[in-house]
């Protein structure tokens, strides 16, 4: 039971992050590989103050959110520049040097040793250390964000959003400010992307720069992939099941240094399928003139 | 005077693998990821072939070469050729090309482990010693052959009629198509000259400093940036930001520390997508300047 309980919460922890995901690249179908790194800055902002300080969750989770924005803002302002397969190397470079300020600030993050004896939560002085007492508050987390995101989606900006991924041109023309609207959603996502590490932070009670490496926000991206960009409840179905398939490998009973090896390598080949299965079109023989129905 | 030397061997491999991506990225029109992975296969092909059958180096490059080409070939005609017909994208196939690399990286992780494997035998000799700085043999034989093999590049881009198909596709696919150059098969070709040059960078730092199955990843990322540095489209731009880069990453290296190495090379791919995205060479792109 435990351990059911475990994996949901993890399912709904990478729920949260799919969903910040989404506000980043799911309307506007902008790719950003620097979401590990907001996820990373909003687990450290709360892993640093919670060990040091002794802030509670309540107050370091706000904190980390404007953190992460305000880490995003100028990030924002570069990556916006360019579009389409630009905007992947130059979010994924920022990945890379989010990366390395958690590797190598010693003085502050610990680097690669990691931050460990992250406390419980506590709420109203009541800590929170039982697993399903954290189900629920994983659950009313995703909740919060499943509600902003998806009013978000409903809202003016997030139909400019979708519009202005069929096209950006005609979007304009229609006086709409495409600039600006591209990068509220960035900010807003990295800042929704931080709710999650907080949370991951305070459950795992121990990070380290490893977790947030651009991998990590490729794993994210295929979720948001798998589950349709977009769609809400396609991420959630799609992050129970890339975390629930891999689980399944647990009862295969590879041994322990291969089976990360082979979790990879099926997330890979599932981003290659879904890819492959949306897209692909076999060679279709020229001479033959096919009724157009 | 030890940092240049080890700025003139970085810078050439580094414009090596600028040059096998630019090809790659004209004519494919996408961030082809799975050339990372064609670059440990290089490395890996030859320490396959020096360890399982005893074969001196010199047998063991020209198999590994051909082995990646096969690599790049399989990718393109079984992948990336027939989702190009879907219509699929460039980010599309950014991904795909990922997913490539995510399996089969893995999969060298549990081919041949995850340790440093090394085809360097006998003793670790000091190096030459040229103007105040050591220099190895494995240095000297990268430069020669880089700049051998770069020279041999524009040459045959410029010269023969496969390198002017090549060109044209990199210009405009469609009219190449109307004039009756197959592109498709023009595209493979530059997928195989391209996997090709990527398995040379691979056995050379390979040679240089031994080999894991991730190799690949931050040589393919310094060839992304010096191509973008560069300006897509002009190949002697390359070596000028192959040695821009090598030269920055290891003056940080020196003054600093080399850790953040990394973080260095992307600093000035941002740097210049931001004050000169177009690149030394200026060439107009669509994507930079919407």
């Amino acid at each position: 039971m435990e351990y059911v309980l475990h994996l949901l919460i993890l399912v709904l922890l990478y729920g949260m992050f799919a969903l910040s995901m989404n506000v980043t690249s799911g309307f506007t179908l902008l790719i950003s590989l620097a979401q590990a790194g907001f996820f990373g800055v909003g687990a450290y902002a709360t892993a640093i103050l919670a060990t040091r300080y002794g802030w509670p969750l309540w107050v370091s989770m706000p904190l980390g959110m404007l953190l992460a924005g305000l880490v995003a803002l100028p990030v924002a302002f570069v990556a916006l520049r360019t579009v389409e397969d630009y905007f992947i190397i130059c979010t994924m470079g920022m990945g890379v040097v989010l990366f390395s300020v958690m590797n190598n600030w010693i003085e502050l993050t610990r680097g690669p040793l990691g931050i460990p004896g992250i406390p419980a939560v506590t709420f109203f002085g009541y800590p929170l250390t039982a697993k399903w007492e954290w189900a629920i508050l994983a659950g009313a987390f995703y909740t919060m964000v499943f509600w902003v995101t998806r009013r978000l989606k409903q809202s003016a900006l997030g139909r400019v959003l979708v519009a202005l991924s069929e096209d950006e041109i005609f979007c304009q023309s229609l006086g709409k400010n495409v600039g600006l609207a591209k990068l509220q959603s960035f900010v807003l996502g990295a800042m929704l992307a931080a709710v999650p590490g907080a949370l991951y932070a305070h459950y795992v009670s121990f990070i380290d720069p490893t977790s947030f490496t651009i991998h990590e926000s490729i794993f994210i991206l295929s979720i948001i992939i798998i589950g349709g960009m977009g769609n809400l409840w396609g991420s959630l179905a799609a992050a129970a099941f890339m975390i629930l398939v891999p689980e399944a490998l647990r009862f295969v009973g590879l041994p322990g240094g291969i089976a990360a090896n082979v979790r990879q390598m099926l997330y890979g080949a599932i981003l290659i399928l879904v890819i492959w299965l949306q897209y692909a079109k076999p060679r279709r023989s020229s001479r033959v003139l096919r009724p157009q129905s | 005077m030890q940092v240049w030397a080890n700025t003139l061997a970085s810078a050439a491999i580094y414009s090596l693998v600028g040059l096998s991506f630019s090809l790659l990225y004209q004519t494919g029109r996408f961030f082809n990821f799975s050339q990372a992975l064609v670059i440990t296969i290089g490395a890996y092909a030859m320490f396959a072939v020096v360890s399982q059958w005893q074969a001196p180096i010199w047998f063991a490059v020209p198999v590994a070469v051909v082995v990646a080409g096969a690599f790049g070939a399989a990718f393109e005609i079984g992948l990336f050729r027939t989702l190009r017909r879907g219509n699929v994208g460039s980010w599309g196939l950014l991904l795909v090309s990922l997913g490539i690399y995510t399996v089969l990286q893995n999969g060298i992780s549990l081919g041949f482990g995850d340790s440093t494997k090394s085809v360097r035998s006998g003793v670790v000799r000091v190096g030459h010693q040229v103007l105040g700085a050591f220099v190895t043999d494995i240095q000297i034989i990268t430069l020669v052959v880089c700049v051998g093999i770069f020279a041999l590049m524009i040459w045959l881009l410029s010269a023969t009629p496969l390198g002017r198909a090549i060109r044209g596709i990199a210009s405009n696919p469609d009219l190449c198509t109307v004039l009756g150059i197959n592109s498709e098969r023009t595209i493979l070709w530059a997928v195989v000259i391209a996997s090709g040059l990527g398995a040379m960078a691979g056995v050379l730092t390979a040679l240089d400093t031994d080999m894991t199955p991730t190799m690949g990843f931050p040589l393919l990322m310094s060839g992304v940036i010096v191509m973008i540095v560069g300006g897509v489209g002009s190949y002697p731009a390359l070596l000028g930001a192959a040695l821009l880069l090598a030269m920055s990453q290891h003056l940080v290296a020196y003054y600093f520390d080399s850790k953040w190495m990394d973080a260095v090379a992307f600093l000035i791919l941002i740097a210049f997508l931001i004050w000169k995205p177009l690149g030394f060479s200026g060439r107009r792109l669509k994507k930079v300047e919407v």
